[in-house]
């Protein structure tokens, strides 16, 4: 893809992430109290309420690919050679399919996962 | 004089020139806070992945589990873990802030239109609006740890 386009990915999901991130911190503080909030009830309706469960999913892949796709930027600023640039791509892109599948991991098993004690 | 590759080794300063803030001014020094603040709200990020997967049992989990969202909240539900809440908090509202400063820049809402360099070489497409901004994502930010430090230590929310 291109560096522009690569750019516009950044910005756009700037933007996103700093609507999902305030509602999910509206969510952690405001809403409920901080201890009702991460307590394991609460968390279990979060994860069981369709729409919080695609929404903490979104939030995922846009926090991660914003963050990663950053930290490529990072490494392209300190260093411009071909196979430099190669591999960074070729992590950032592995990074993000793996954060991507682990936390998306935990969103399926917290929705459709059988509670254990 | 030297080759090309000779000028660009005398030239490059890499991360020693990055973090030296000598000269620095207000949008250099947001340019360097807005990496370091990103780079550390990865991190977290990464680490709120791993304890937020404690709440299926974590990596070897098979579904919700009290045990382990205790587990996890023993490590992490202490002054310690409330103090790097609040530092992430303090970092991730500079960065946000400071984020919405870039576009609005990028897409040229807050700049003044560019000019030809001359003494004493003030940049003349930076508006004062664009850098207040960057003084209200310091403000916004330390408000946003207040308000975390009132929710986690005096039980607020």
């Amino acid at each position: 893809m291109k560096e522009s386009r690569l750019m516009l990915v950044q910005y756009t999901t700037a933007v996103i992430a700093v609507v999902l991130v305030a509602i999910h911190l509206i969510m952690q503080g405001v809403i409920y109290p901080y201890s009702t909030a991460i307590s394991f009830d609460n968390i279990l309706s979060i994860y069981k309420n369709g729409f919080y469960a695609v929404f903490l999913e979104a939030l995922l892949v846009v926090v991660l690919v914003h963050g990663f796709n950053g930290v490529r930027i990072i490494l392209h600023e300190f260093r411009q050679t071909a196979p430099w640039s190669m591999w960074v791509d070729a992590g950032t892109v592995l990074a993000i399919v793996v954060s991507v599948a682990y936390g998306t991991r935990t969103v399926i098993l917290a929705v459709f996962g059988v509670v254990s004690p | 004089m030297g080759t090309v590759g000779e000028e660009r080794a005398k030239n490059k300063r890499g991360l020693q020139g990055w973090l030296n803030p000598y000269h620095y001014n207000a949008e250099r020094w947001a340019y360097m806070f807005q990496r370091v603040t990103g780079v550390a709200i990865l991190l977290y990020v990464l680490g709120h992945l791993g304890d937020t997967s404690f709440f299926v049992g974590g990596p070897t989990g098979t579904g919700p589990s009290t045990s382990g969202w205790s587990f996890i909240g023993s490590i992490f539900e202490n002054s310690f873990g409330h103090l790097i809440l609040i530092l992430v908090v303090l970092v991730l509202f500079f960065h946000g802030v400071n984020g919405i400063r870039l576009v609005f820049s990028e897409l040229g809402l807050i700049m003044k239109k560019p000019s030809g360099i001359e003494y004493p070489y003030k940049p003349k497409s930076l508006s004062t609006g664009q850098r207040s901004l960057i003084y209200v994502g310091i403000a916004v930010a330390v408000v946003a740890a207040l308000w975390t430090f009132l929710v986690l230590f005096e039980g607020m929310g």
